[in-house]
């Protein structure tokens, strides 16, 4: 698969009066390869958007090298602009235009055939509300506005942060509806969200970063399966007793008043077996998968660690990353 | 080109646009209307009676300035309410630039020909801040509402974003103030044609107005221009109206002020204000307080000129490099 986008080593420190120096991206790296639906997760403040706004020619970068769709960023954007729609962080427009007028005038600067107009509209949902002034608009219809501004060019790659913003449950599935229905007509999509378990649905690829560098990446089950630690709750009628049970056979046991949390076992059959040659019979068996919350939180959470980049994927390293074995990275940040 | 016809109607449907246009519009009515109310076209008698007063006046002056002839000469001495410049020339009513007319001496009458030019000065002056205004807010309002980053995204060529929008707004407004002016004009001598006098618009008149109007319309594309400049490089509307502001107290009145305390010589020349007039009407002629000390002894003219020509290497030269700097700082600045 070819790479759709390629970011090596991104560096972006902002000097400010108020604030002084801050790093906002530090030797950050990313691999998007065609045809994925790849979300990009960080905390607030990690640099997801200094990132997007550097891949775009929005901000100018310390180091580091961005390709998007083959093309040198920023120097040769503008070779590949027409084939990328985006929208960053929540985009404003004139109030007193409406959604029609908005996207006609960007159409016309870009020089994309005005027709395409009421075709956006439709596949967000805006056809109907297209000649109302944005100021009457509700923020979840802003942001559908966005999107459709970022669908305007019939793009090959689509960067959209934060699309979900502001939308209603309704809005929020037809969102996944057609970034779904766009990663099937061939579209590669670069999704950044804090709904992880949006992301979970969507997305097939996720990168996550924290301070500014990327701390996992891969296809999302890869991602998740290098934080299974093997955990089953199982429920019996007398926790305690099978609590000792299993303690005795040597497995790492947590006892709740109704059920236990058996942890680091593969097979639940050694479970089952070891508990029925005891006499005690279980009720219940359930693996308990880690979700991208919960591994977001245990690689972001509170900043507090130093996060340890990790590959699960297999794919080659890139420049200025560790990559470490998932079980051995694991153990470096229990 | 595409980019151009974009922002024109973007330009267009602006309300600050639409508004300003729209006080134009109505300055321009009551103007008109207040004019028609106030005028009406001389009846033979007035005009006659008028005709009278200004040859009786064109006489007199003769009459002054034969006798300031002979005094000089010695044939008659002088009385104690003679005026004798030092040249009788200066008032030689061959010399003069502009003799009485029957115009002077009408009552309620609109003459276009005597004023034309204050008119054209009031439409340029409306222009001008139209100008600085709309050219801050068009690209401060972009810039701060992230109208700027929608069009890099599409656009992704900083320099050439920036002409355009720079070059649409200077285009734009030069149309509006052709027209308006036209239309401004055409209307006052509509007035004066039905409802007053013409006047005399021979000899020098229109090309003298012309050439107002000409150096008008410029003063309003580099006001243009300076707005846009410094609300670029400021990100905001508010940092051209600061500036402006800060400029107008900080130098214009309080560095005027200390230089006339240090006594310092010639201080209009370092005001902007100077150039502006310059420019605008031809040449200024500017006094210095210290060119005649109290050690000087005879005449002394302590008057200095400054041209149109100074006045337009000054704001064209101050204007240019404004663009310049904006232009610089967009190319390199992060859009967050």
């Amino acid at each position: 698969m070819s790479a759709v986008i390629e970011i090596a080593g991104l560096r972006k420190t902002f000097h400010t009066l108020r604030h002084g120096r801050r790093v906002a991206v530090d030797g950050f790296d990313m691999l998007v390869e065609a045809g994925q639906v790849h979300g990009f997760l960080g905390p607030n403040g990690s640099g997801k958007t200094t990132t997007l706004r550097a891949l775009l020619g929005l901000v100018r970068p310390d180091a580091g090298r961005m390709r998007v769709l083959g093309a040198d960023s920023p120097e040769h954007l503008p070779d590949v602009a027409g084939r990328v729609g985006a929208i960053v962080e929540s985009p404003q427009f004139f109030a007193n235009f409406t959604a029609h007028r908005t996207l006609r005038l960007l159409a016309l600067a870009g020089g994309v055939p005005t027709a395409r107009v009421d075709e956006v509209l439709e596949q967000v949902g805006l056809r109907d509300r297209g000649d109302e002034r944005v100021k009457g608009y509700s923020l979840g219809m802003k942001q559908r506005l966005a999107v459709a501004s970022a669908l305007l060019k019939n793009p090959e790659l689509l960067i959209l942060d934060e699309p979900a913003n502001g939308l209603d449950p309704a809005g929020i599935r037809e969102m996944r509806d057609l970034t779904r229905s766009l990663a099937e007509a061939g579209v590669t999509v670069l999704l950044s969200s804090h709904i992880l378990a949006e992301i979970q649905l969507i997305c097939d690829h996720v990168t996550i970063v924290s301070r500014g560098r990327r701390v996992a990446y891969g296809p999302v089950e890869e991602v998740l399966a290098g934080f299974d630690q093997h955990q089953w709750r199982v429920r019996v009628a007398d926790p305690e007793q099978a609590g000792q049970v299993l303690g005795r056979a040597g497995l790492s046991v947590a006892v709740a008043p109704d059920h236990l949390v058996v942890t680091g076992v593969e097979d639940p059959e050694t479970i089952s077996r070891t508990l029925g040659e005891q006499g005690v019979w279980v009720r219940e068996l359930v693996p308990l998968r880690p979700d991208l919350e919960s591994v977001f939180l245990e690689l972001t959470g509170g900043h507090e660690h130093v996060a340890v980049p990790r590959q699960v994927d297999g794919a080659p390293p890139s420049d200025g990353v560790i990559d470490l074995d998932v079980r051995e990275s694991r153990e470096v940040d229990a | 080109m595409n980019l151009v016809r974009a922002e024109l109607e973007r330009l267009a449907a602006r309300r600050f646009v639409q508004l300003m246009v729209v006080l134009l519009a109505a300055a321009f009515a009551v103007t008109v209307v207040t004019t028609l109310a106030g005028s009406h076209r001389p009846s033979p008698a007035e005009l006659s009676r008028a005709q009278a007063q200004a040859a009786e006046n064109v006489r007199q002056m003769e009459m002054t300035y034969d006798r300031c002839l002979r005094i000089r000469e010695g044939s008659l001495p002088p009385g104690e309410n003679d005026y004798l410049p030092r040249d009788c020339a200066q008032i030689d009513p061959a010399q003069i630039e502009e003799l009485p007319s029957a115009a002077d001496y009408l009552s309620g009458v609109f003459v276009f020909a005597k004023e034309a030019e204050p008119l054209l000065y009031f439409l340029i002056a409306f222009l001008t801040l139209f100008g600085f205004l709309v050219g801050a807010s068009y690209i401060g309002a972009d810039l701060n509402s992230g109208g700027v980053v929608n069009l890099l995204l599409w656009r992704p060529r900083r320099p050439a974003v920036l002409a355009a929008k720079l070059g649409t707004l200077l285009g734009g407004l030069l149309g509006l103030s052709v027209l308006a002016s036209a239309a401004y004009l055409g209307a006052f001598w509509l007035i004066g044609q039905a409802s007053g006098l013409v006047g005399r618009t021979g000899g020098d008149f229109w090309p003298s107005l012309g050439a107002i109007w000409v150096r008008g319309l410029m003063l309003v594309l580099l006001a243009a221009a300076l707005g846009f400049a410094v609300a670029t490089l400021g990100r905001h509307t508010s940092a051209a109206l600061g500036t402006v502001a800060a400029y107008v107290v900080v130098w214009e009145l309080g560095a005027r002020l200390v230089f006339q305390m240090l006594e310092v010589g010639r201080p209009d020349r370092f005001m902007l204000s100077s150039y502006l007039a310059a420019w605008l009407s031809g040449e200024v002629r500017l006094w210095d307080n210290n060119a005649c000390g109290p050690g000087i002894s005879g005449y002394c003219d302590g008057s200095y000129t400054l041209t149109w020509t100074s006045g337009l290497v000054v704001l064209l030269g101050l204007t240019g490099a404004l663009v310049a700097a904006a232009f610089t700082v967009f190319r390199r600045r992060d859009l967050i």
